[in-house]
């Protein structure tokens, strides 16, 4: 068995079809928060477009993280650096003006640590 | 009283928790008045529990007392083999049957929404009469999950407290007032 497999397995909430591939640390570690408050979640299942030229090509798009079937929300998780925090901030604000009806929240780092500070959590950072 | 710190920042007041906590139970002794069968006050250790305390003796109508608890997540079940998926769970549940009762959860802070929601969705499955939630603290641009806070003390800003319940690796409860923690000695 992979590590991959490994990983799959390790989560009893996941919904999606192939096994996740996380980016991060901190997307491995909301994907365990969420297992572990048993809410059903799924990795990058869709892409939004942002943006097209006037040929339809995709200028910008943008993939939340995660999604929750039960809560029809979907989650980015945010990094470290500020810089991609304030990108991921003007994604989110455009993704409101464009899709209205979809909901995406930002789970930030101070999340993390307020989480971190309650339960004892193993910060990836 | 020693803490061995230096005077924390206050946040909130001894006087100005204890004008909410009053305000809080007006307004639900007011919603709750015309009920026949006692208020189930349920609350989830420990850090609500200086809150419930306060809250419950201002409250005229009748009230009874329940606790619950749980998991940890960073604990291991005893007996769970190392990365065996892990899920919150309750370690104390409440004492008592709910169906057709009133319950109103009294809450430290509501954050995410994660933890409230798993114990409402279970409680919720019991079949209570009513079931409402109230909160010292709340930071409703911090939320994940849409829950209806009907009764809230006060938005909190992004900070960790200490005193009124909330401590600092065990210690602080017994402050009677809200301070800003010190993060680098948590």
């Amino acid at each position: 068995m992979n590590n991959q497999g490994a990983e799959e397995e390790r989560y009893a909430y996941y919904r999606g079809r192939k096994p996740p591939r996380f980016v991060t640390e901190s997307e491995r570690e909301a994907a365990r928060i969420l297992d572990y408050y048993r809410i059903p979640w799924m990795y990058e299942p869709r892409t939004f477009i942002l943006e097209q030229d006037e040929a339809g090509n995709i200028l910008e798009a943008f993939t939340p993280d995660f999604y929750l079937p039960e809560l029809d929300v979907y989650i980015e998780v945010t990094q470290m650096k500020q810089s991609l925090v304030t990108d991921k901030n003007r994604k989110v604000r455009k993704m409101a003006e464009k899709y209205p009806e979809v909901r995406v929240k930002l789970l930030y780092k101070r999340d993390f640590m307020i989480l971190a500070r309650k339960y004892d959590l193993t910060l990836p950072m | 009283m020693t803490m061995d710190r230096a005077a924390p920042k206050i946040f909130l007041t001894e006087q100005q928790i204890a004008k909410r906590v009053s305000e809080l139970a007006a307004e639900i002794s007011a919603d709750y008045q015309a009920r026949k069968s006692p208020l189930l006050l349920v609350s989830v250790l420990k850090s609500a529990v200086v809150f419930l305390a306060d809250l419950a003796r201002e409250i005229t109508v009748d009230v009874e007392l329940d606790f619950m608890a749980i998991s940890s997540y960073a604990s291991e079940a005893p007996g769970q083999r190392s990365g065996e998926t892990r899920g919150v769970r309750f370690l104390k549940d409440l004492d008592q049957p709910i169906a057709g009762r009133d319950l109103l959860i009294v809450e430290d802070v509501i954050d995410t929404g994660l933890t409230l929601h798993y114990i409402t969705r279970s409680l919720r499955l019991r079949e209570p009469r009513s079931l409402e939630i109230c909160t010292l603290l709340d930071r409703p641009y911090r939320r994940l999950v849409d829950l209806p806070v009907r009764y809230q003390g006060f938005t909190a800003p992004d900070d960790f407290f200490i005193g009124y319940g909330f401590d600092q690796r065990g210690r602080f409860r017994n402050l009677p007032y809200l301070a800003f923690a010190d993060e680098e000695a948590s």
